[in-house]
């Protein structure tokens, strides 16, 4: 049984940074600011969740589990609010650095 | 955001539910379970939780007051379902895009007229809109429109996000009729 929650961890936690890894890519190859955020906010908030998900048979009790995935809602939240922030900051300044 | 403004919304869904009180114990509850959680309940922690938990409060209800949402919990389980599933597309549409060495972008400003009125629940649809594939809200637009940036504009992202509005809608409650 332990074997089988070690191997779910292993290849939910890869899938987790691959996508980490794409929204990387993105990150450096989309042209302005917008469109990286977009990589930034989809991609790492899925890739976060794998993590999330893979660690959950390995976390430390109930409370364990819990505080795992309450990182990840903090991290959804912070993520969805400070992206539009951000968004409406370079739209109104029209920059594209 | 004001609470006049809240109360002279026209046509709001008015269930039974808690008032003030009602809201700031749930709230409450919910601050000090987070801390459990947090702290992993060590009781020596637990005043300084309890403390902690009613400041909160305090500063939750003075920062978005009480107000009556209509929930529905089925359709609210239904949604988080739905919303869980277009968040792990959304990743996997901007990681095949972003890995694509064409880098097929279509990337444009949208304006999309919301029925949710300004406040709590628009926010709240803002937030799970910058989830979503390929769309990112960035501020308000003339009337009740959100300027929204789109990664790929060929797609059919205003009917998408119609619909996603319905379904918020029907979870959360509160449209604004169009008149």
């Amino acid at each position: 049984m332990n074997l089988a929650f070690d191997i779910f961890t292993v290849s939910v936690v890869s899938a987790g940074a691959f996508f980490f890894l794409a929204g990387t890519v993105g990150l450096l190859r989309f042209p302005d600011s917008l469109t990286r955020l977009h990589a930034l906010t989809k991609v790492d908030n899925l890739g976060l969740g794998l993590v999330v998900v893979g660690l959950l048979p390995q976390a430390n009790g109930l409370f364990g589990a819990l505080k795992l995935v309450s990182i990840w809602l903090l991290v959804q939240l912070s993520g969805a609010i400070v992206t539009q922030l951000i968004a409406g900051a370079v739209r109104q300044r029209g920059s594209d650095g | 955001m004001n609470s006049s403004e809240e109360q002279s919304r026209p046509a709001e869904p008015r269930v039974n539910g808690p008032g003030t009180l009602g809201s700031a114990i749930s709230r409450a509850a919910g601050f000090f379970g987070f801390w459990l959680v947090l702290t992993g309940a060590d009781a020596d922690d637990l005043a300084a939780g309890l403390f902690a938990a009613v400041a909160a409060t305090w500063a939750s209800l003075r920062l978005m007051p009480a107000q009556q949402w209509s929930l529905r919990p089925i359709k609210l389980a239904e949604f988080a379902l739905h919303f869980l599933r277009q968040s792990i597309a959304a990743g996997i549409d901007v990681a095949l895009r972003a890995l694509d060495p064409r880098l097929p972008l279509r990337p444009d400003f949208v304006v999309y007229q919301t029925r949710l009125p300004p406040g709590t629940r628009r926010d709240t649809f803002c937030a799970i809109m910058s989830l979503l594939p390929g769309t990112l809200p960035c501020g308000p637009a003339a009337g009740n429109g959100l300027n929204i940036h789109c990664l790929d504009v060929t797609q059919p992202v205003v009917e998408q996000l119609a619909a996603e509005e319905a379904l918020c809608v029907q979870a959360l409650g509160g449209a604004q009729r169009n008149d």
